[in-house]
């Protein structure tokens, strides 16, 4: 079940829950810093959240040393080099990210260059490149979500290079994530289901996959749990703050569980899929999740059957026999999403993403040639990636 | 007195030595099965002119450089040119595992035996061409702790391509 040996690192300080937002100047304080640059994102700041925010430095010694909220809704280099810029020139001594994905990882980006004091951040790329500790980070997520508070992985568009670049070192990882249910109360339906959906993946991906290890199973039973209860909960009732919270919480778990066991087929397939079709992230994995599962079926099935349990209940998980309790995950995981699509109109199928068939060849050539393949249980050539994306159609 | 100084723990001069054998054989089977299977040219095909991959093995070696040069694939030990593509072993075990048909690679890169530093779609391309390398070389009983689907080789090919590489090849690099 378990490879002969295993890394986990997370060294995250979570605060999470009724006003943790207002704990950020004193967690500043035991940081030592006092002048953070607020990094974040024209959606975020319309959304009323960053007026929040600004609200938890009243009568605080430390101050908001600059906000920048240009942050596109794809990374890039470009970007990053300009915020550094912002940051020197406001002598900032730290960095929030509050936001989504693009915004943490510009956060984890500017991150790297001014604390290396570097100008290219191309120099920086791939797996173990820094060898020092970067600049106080803390990470205020606004969606629940990509867990990218709790990982140490960053991807940015290179734009003179037209490639994606990946930043993989625990340097990366931010000192302090803070989940205040505030934060994600407005997220629409639709975008909470997708990224619900996301973090379900990250869980059961990490739980399934090669590199899975007991402690990173761990936390992705737990967030599986969570998942499931407050997901339908929350789409149906975005003021619902106990859902919101633990939705976020849940999505947390989920970023430390894959951080520490890669994923598989279902984000190679959806990162192809992003890049050919432009299907958002959250939704490409909902579409690919119970067809990856089915595919994987025939190495990972017991593995796959333990999964019933946090899902679907004790109950469940006791009435159904061992054999048959992998399908019918599959089949639960195929109910929530209908439900999600009957109340937020979530896509169950490529076809309703805006996918279309001429693009399935690309995205299977982009698909065997992701990393994320690699960690899958079963190895994916052309011909099997068209199967799983025909049947996904 | 219960100090020491000047520890000195010594070589693994045993696994290193086969380490060094492995790379001498894994290069020169690249360089003669790129020329005679259709499945690793493609693959080859498809990376540019002049691509250079390391295999390194922490701190100090040793290596194994292959290069694309004029459309056909070449092991070195040494290279002027920086590497598109590193892969890092972090010691000699992990390299003693992964060289010997003690781990396969899918098992090392769970188990961060090896670090891969540049492009990770040509190091999945690589790794395919690996896989075929590897199914040429070993029996199945063999492959199949080594990789996650043994790759489908006519049986005629796999027997005569292997015999004509331990026999000839291994010698001619071609």
């Amino acid at each position: 079940m378990f490879g002969s040996y295993y890394e986990f690192y997370n060294s995250v300080k979570i605060i999470s829950g009724d006003k943790a937002l207002d704990n950020i100047p004193y967690e500043l304080g035991i940081l030592n810093v006092k002048r953070p640059l607020v990094i974040t994102d024209k959606g975020v700041e319309s959304a009323g959240l960053i007026k929040i925010f600004i609200n938890a430095f009243k009568d605080a010694k430390e101050e908001i040393g600059a906000i920048y909220s240009d942050v596109p809704p794809d990374s890039s280099n470009r970007v990053v080099n300009r915020i550094a810029e912002v940051f020197n020139e406001n002598n900032c001594d730290s960095i929030i990210a509050v936001g989504g994905g693009s915004p943490i990882d510009t956060g984890k980006g500017v991150n790297i260059l001014v604390s290396e004091g570097a100008s290219d951040l191309m120099d920086f790329a791939g797996a173990d490149r820094l060898v020092k500790p970067l600049k106080p980070f803390i990470v205020v997520p606004t969606t629940a979500g990509t867990g990218s508070e709790a990982t140490s992985v960053a991807v940015i568009y290179n734009e003179e290079e037209k490639v994606k670049m990946e930043f993989i070192s625990s340097y990366l990882l931010p000192n302090l994530a803070v989940i205040d249910p505030r934060m994600t109360e407005t997220m629409p339906p639709k975008i909470t289901a997708a990224t619900g959906m996301d973090a379900l993946t990250h869980s059961v991906e990490a739980y399934t996959c090669l590199q899975k290890n007991p402690v990173s199973d761990a936390y992705a039973f737990s967030a599986i749990k969570f998942i499931s209860e407050y997901l339908p909960r929350v789409v149906e009732n975005g003021k619902d703050k106990e859902a919101r919270l633990w939705m976020a919480n849940a999505a947390t778990m989920s970023g430390i569980a894959f951080s520490n066991s890669m994923v598989g087929a279902v984000h190679a397939l959806g990162h192809a899929t992003g890049a050919v079709a432009k299907v958002p992230h959250g939704v490409a994995m909902s579409i690919f999740l119970t067809h990856c599962l089915e595919y994987n079926l025939p190495k990972t099935g017991e593995i796959i059957g333990e999964l019933l349990l946090p899902f679907s209940g004790a109950d469940e998980y006791a009435k159904c026999p061992a054999e048959k309790r992998a399908e019918k995950l599959i089949e639960d995981i195929r109910y929530l999403q209908s439900k999600l699509q009957n109340i937020s109109g979530l896509p169950m199928k490529l076809s309703e993403a805006g996918v279309e068939e001429h693009q399935l060849g690309d995205i299977a050539n982009l698909a065997i040639n992701d990393g994320a393949l690699m960690m899958n249980p079963l190895d994916m050539t052309f011909d099997e990636a068209m199967v799983v994306l025909k049947k996904a159609f | 007195m219960g100090i020491k100084t000047s520890v000195d723990p010594g070589s693994k001069w045993f696994k290193k030595i086969t380490a060094k054998v492995v790379l001498v054989i894994l290069g020169r089977a690249f360089q003669v099965l790129s020329r005679k299977d259709l499945s690793i040219a493609r693959e080859i095909d498809q990376w540019p002119e002049g691509f250079k991959m390391e295999l390194n093995i922490m701190p100090y070696g040793p290596n194994l450089i292959i290069e694309k040069n004029e459309g056909f694939i070449y092991a070195k030990n040494i290279s002027d040119k920086a590497p598109d593509l590193s892969v890092n072993f972090k010691n000699v075990e992990s390299a003693f595992m992964l060289l010997t048909p003690l781990m396969g690679v899918p098992q090392g890169f769970a188990e961060h035996r090896f670090v891969v530093i540049g492009d990770v779609a040509k190091a999945m391309s690589f790794t395919r061409c690996l896989n075929l390398i590897l199914a040429y070389l070993y029996p199945d009983f063999l492959c199949r702790n080594l990789m996650r689907n043994i790759p489908e080789i006519n049986f005629l090919n796999r027997m005569s391509r292997r015999a004509y590489f331990y026999s000839l090849g291994l010698i001619l690099g071609f």
